[in-house]
């Protein structure tokens, strides 16, 4: 009797153990939460989030395989039954890209003539580190992919990712092997942006769906802007190289300018970090030649 | 409700609901795109802590779903806490409704994982609008919580036949 009374106190005191636990570890994640608010960015968060990144990268790959199988499997069934108009699609886009091929031969002749008789050396083109996506945020809010390259492939924390249409988003996190790129749709983003035609330069802000807003430094620009309009990086900053096309301009619900994007963020699967510097040394002009007393006693009329 | 016998069970019986949620939680950063992405991607790890919240929780004590809930944070890259605090705030609220939910018919358990959804939808976008600094649209958030709730027979189905081969006998609920 006494034994089973011990057993029934013992199994109530370990249930109540477990309640406290529970109620004790959920006020400890909301007060994590309200942490943060000003410590989410600290290095030791980032430390964990890169070596969480780099652990679980080989294990998304590897469960993401069958999906991507799938996925490429149904995309050459679809593939084959619109093959006629693919064709006639891609015969289009064939001829138009051979004109622009033999203009920018053209252009690129005629830049080195200027670099030569102005004897200029424009910086060596931005290289590229590709990566496939082997992962991407499936929560409501956060937007970002996972990618399959990391540091000891080259790819550095603020480097541009651009899919074969325009600009994805930016690395935020860099581990060893893996990276995460946050998406230019994200709330969080905040990217700088030049919008050609006008030549305003703004902030192109992520919204957690619909399209990026567009947020000028000044006064928006007297002259409209028309919807359609190339918008493309602007360097500022110099994170990221200028001039890679981000989208066209659109109007957004709400009556404000936000951007079209070109890169398809819902089926990147292979994309490129671009590995660019901002160029740090600059030529200092050559020491100009000291002048002499009866130089400045002319001058001095 | 059956609950393991935690003396008895297989050491693979005792791990595998900490590797079910672990599963869910890797499932969500898999890059899905259910039909051409159009669809959100269910949140699973919910449906797994409702689940054995609420008949087995002493396989899925509240420090693995702790564990679970930030390991999701870190994998996505975002603050720290938010998906501990939802992952955890449903297993409060399962747990406190165990005896009310013991022994009902399939559809009430699954208006219960409803309340259990709503509450954590408002929760997550009540968070996530604090460390924004701004109102985010909660269409989003609501649109992906309904993809889960209307998944949630085919999770408990699921989560029956794992526990069936784990040697549990228990009324079927779904």
């Amino acid at each position: 009797m006494t034994s089973l009374g011990y057993a029934k106190r013992d199994g109530l005191r370990r249930r109540e153990e477990r309640r406290y636990g529970l109620i004790f570890l959920t006020a400890l994640s909301f007060f994590m939460v309200l942490f943060s608010l000003y410590g989410a960015q600290a290095s030791v968060f980032e430390k964990a989030r890169e070596s969480v990144l780099d652990t679980f990268a080989p294990v998304l790959s590897v469960v993401g395989a069958p999906v991507r199988w799938t996925e490429a499997r149904v995309g050459d069934v679809q593939d084959y039954f619109r093959i006629k108009a693919e064709n006639e699609r891609l015969r289009e886009e064939n001829a138009e890209l051979r004109t622009w091929m033999h203009e920018a031969l053209t252009l690129r002749s005629q830049l080195a003539y200027y670099e030569t008789i102005l004897d200029t050396h424009l910086p060596a083109p931005a290289a590229y580190v590709d990566a496939a996506v082997i992962g991407e945020n499936g929560g409501p809010y956060q937007q970002a992919l996972i990618l399959s390259a990391g540091r000891d492939d080259g790819v550095r924390k603020g480097s541009a990712v651009v899919d074969d249409e325009g600009l994805l988003g930016r690395i935020v996190t860099a581990g060893r092997g893996a990276s995460r790129v946050l998406l230019l749709t994200d709330y969080e983003s905040r990217t700088p942006v030049f919008v050609e035609g006008v030549g305003a330069e703004a902030l192109l802000a992520g919204r957690a769906g619909g399209l990026p807003v567009l947020q000028f430094f000044a006064e928006p620009p007297a002259d409209p802007i028309e919807v359609g309009t190339r918008v493309v990086t602007s360097g500022a900053g110099g994170l990221l190289p200028r001039g890679i096309p981000v989208g066209a301009v659109a109007a957004r619900p709400d009556g404000t300018l936000g951007v079209a994007l070109y890169a398809d963020l819902g089926k990147a699967d292979l994309v490129r970090v671009v590995d660019y510097a901002f160029p740090q040394e600059v030529e200092e002009p050559a020491a100009e030649t000291t002048i002499s007393a009866s130089e400045v006693a002319s001058l001095g009329g | 409700m059956g609950e393991l016998n935690q003396s008895e069970a297989s050491p693979w019986a005792l791990i595998a609901p900490a590797l079910v949620l672990l599963a869910a939680i890797l499932l969500l950063s898999v890059p899905l795109r259910l039909f051409q992405g159009v669809v959100p991607t269910p949140i699973l790890p919910l449906a797994v802590v409702f689940l054995y919240g609420l008949y087995d929780p002493r396989s899925l004590p509240a420090p693995v779903v702790f564990a679970g809930g930030l390991l999701h944070d870190l994998l996505y890259g975002g603050p720290i806490g938010p998906w501990a605090s939802v992952y955890l705030l449903g297993l409060v609220l399962i747990s406190g409704q165990r005896t009310y939910f013991a022994g009902r018919v399939r559809d009430v358990v699954w208006a219960g994982f409803w309340v259990v959804l709503l509450v954590s939808m408002i929760v997550l976008w009540a968070e996530m609008s604090l460390l924004t600094g701004a109102w985010l649209p909660i269409l989003p958030a609501a649109g992906q919580f309904a993809v889960t709730g209307l998944l949630y027979p085919l999770c408990a189905y699921a989560f029956f036949a794992l526990r069936a081969r784990a040697g549990v006998r228990e009324e079927w609920q779904v």
